[in-house]
């Protein structure tokens, strides 16, 4: 697919929103996720601990990361650069895998602090609505979602007791 | 096709699912896959070629009962991307929640100390 056909692609197609309500103010969400220490404490699933964590966490500085999985090999690194920090309130970075020809997205993170209680607003834009949906798991074989999770569970277990 | 391409049209079957699930369990020969599937011989051997391209699962030698059994690596590179993004991130805010509130803990706990002082 050529890159103008990609743009023209209907955004809403190629956006995936996760939300998320955190009894904690917004100030410490941030905290927790502009800060490499902080960062390698929680991201990703259990089991896959980031091995490689650099990030010059200013607009226009770049993010590096990668996690190790339980067979002990380092995955394939993935990053981008921050487009927009705003403190407690929102950030924009672009992301991919470091590999020729991997697609881009651009996460959108917001926060929105109520009584005490952030939600954080995720908004994920895939370059093209195939990436989307690589990345998703949907769209091939519909409706065998609760099939697939299970499958995933079974995967991650024979991964882990294998690994 | 790549492999993960391969995988994923393995996967994209429930009978080929069930049979992974099975060998999950441990290695079994193709007339013991035939038993709890309900299905002919030949249409099981079908799906296990399927699987067997995908390198998802392997034969044994032994002529007469070439046990098969799961080949869980290219299953790695497949976790990856089963619902992944999603999943990907539910986990890890999962634990981001949990980090949250731990850091929340020491705030309190620092404030506390600082007010007895």
């Amino acid at each position: 697919m050529s890159a103008s056909a990609a743009v023209s692609e209907p955004v809403a197609e190629r956006t995936v929103v996760i939300t998320r309500v955190f009894d904690a103010p917004a100030r410490l969400v941030f905290e927790a996720m502009s800060r490499p220490e902080h960062v390698r404490k929680w991201f990703g699933p259990v089991g896959w601990p980031l091995t490689l964590c650099e990030m010059d966490f200013r607009v226009g500085g770049r993010f590096r990361f990668a996690m190790t999985g339980p067979s002990g090999v380092q995955n394939m690194p993935f990053g981008g650069t921050y487009r927009e920090i705003e403190p407690d309130r929102r950030i924009v970075y672009d992301n991919g895998f470091e590999i020729a020809g991997a697609g881009r997205m651009v996460v959108t993170i917001s926060l929105e602090e109520k009584a005490g209680r952030t939600t954080l607003t995720m908004s994920t834009l895939f370059d093209t609505v195939a990436m989307c949906r690589e990345h998703v798991g949907m769209g091939f074989e519909q409706g065998t979602n609760s099939g697939f999770d299970q499958l995933a569970d079974l995967v991650a277990s024979m991964v882990r007791s294998r690994g | 096709m790549q492999q993960l391409d391969l995988v994923f049209s393995a996967l994209a079957d429930p009978t080929r699912r069930a049979i992974l699930a099975r060998l999950a369990r441990g290695e079994a020969t193709v007339n013991e896959l035939v038993e709890p599937f309900d299905l002919s011989q030949p249409t099981i051997s079908k799906h296990l070629k399927v699987l067997e391209g995908a390198g998802l699962v392997s034969r044994g030698r032994e002529a007469q009962f070439r046990p098969v059994r799961l080949d869980a690596a290219p299953l790695e590179g497949a976790a990856h991307w089963i619902g992944g993004y999603r999943r990907f991130w539910e986990e890890g805010f999962d634990r981001l929640e949990a980090y949250v509130e731990t850091m929340q803990r020491k705030e309190k706990g620092h404030v506390r100390k600082r007010r007895r002082k």
